[in-house]
């Protein structure tokens, strides 16, 4: 291939547009989609960050994460997740700071804290199941 | 509508580039070392076509994982792991291809430097994608 200066410029903007273009398209159908959800739920999309440490997540913290869900939570929204008492907890579209704040504090006459019987590592276990529902 | 449809298409529409972007980056590097002209044009026209075809699934792979995640475009755990190699794995995929077909070179030539390096690096971010693609599946 001959080196033509201009026609590697021209090549470069090309294949940069193209890309931008395919990324910002992918990313304002994802934001579409995000709102489409949060509308037709009750819950409230978080922010996402880039740069949010990785949640350990492995076979073993998950069956570990169901065990505790199926002791602490299963009563109120049901053995499969489904929900009875509580809300559906399937396709969850808030952030892992969320679920840990809510089991440690509740929500006012809706659901109780569980503050003293689950720790940090126990509600990222559970948190680690409900991502695989 | 099948309620997995999403979930298929995603199986289906990631399967190409995984396969085709190492086969386009394994037949460039041919056709750079073959010492054979005739062979050569046939190792850069092969990998022309595989790494188009890999960069269009690319697009319908995509979409389909973003229905699938309700628009969740990082998330948490494993999904968060695959979605940072995803992103810019299609984004080099769709660079190369871009490239391949702007840079002037005729199907049967080199693509230059830019070519080999743009389509090397989508074949790590894909087959890195992949293996926490298929971690969700297992760990499911």
């Amino acid at each position: 291939m001959r080196t033509n200066p201009l026609r590697l410029r021209r090549a470069t903007l090309l294949a940069g547009t193209t890309t931008i273009f395919a990324l910002t398209a992918t990313f304002v159908l994802g934001k579409a989609l995000q709102h489409r959800a949060a509308a037709t739920s009750h819950q409230i999309v978080q922010p996402e960050v880039l740069f949010e440490p990785v949640a350990q997540t492995s076979p073993q913290i998950v069956a570990e994460g169901r065990r505790l869900y199926l002791d602490s939570c299963a009563h109120c929204h049901a053995a499969d997740a489904t929900g009875d008492e509580g809300p559906d907890l399937h396709d969850l579209q808030v952030s892992d700071r969320y679920i840990h704040n809510l089991i440690v504090n509740g929500r006012p006459h809706e659901m109780p804290s569980f503050r003293k019987k689950l720790d940090a590592g126990k509600i990222a276990a559970i948190t680690a199941y409900l991502r695989t529902l | 509508m099948d309620a997995l449809i999403w979930s298929k298409v995603h199986g289906a529409m990631t399967h190409f580039p995984i396969a085709f972007a190492p086969c386009a980056a394994v037949f460039d590097a041919a056709g750079m070392l073959c010492p054979r002209k005739r062979w050569s044009r046939h190792f850069h026209a092969v990998s022309a076509w595989l790494i188009s075809i890999a960069a269009a699934a690319s697009v319908p792979a995509i979409v389909s994982g973003l229905v699938m995640t309700k628009g969740q475009m990082l998330g948490h755990g494993v999904l968060r792991l695959h979605h940072l190699f995803v992103w810019p794995a299609f984004a080099f995929l769709i660079g190369a291809a871009a490239w391949r077909w702007f840079s002037g070179a005729r199907v049967w030539e080199s693509a230059g430097f830019v070519y080999s390096a743009l389509i090397w690096l989508s074949v790590g971010c894909v087959l890195t994608a992949a293996y926490w693609g298929g971690e969700m599946m297992i760990a499911a």
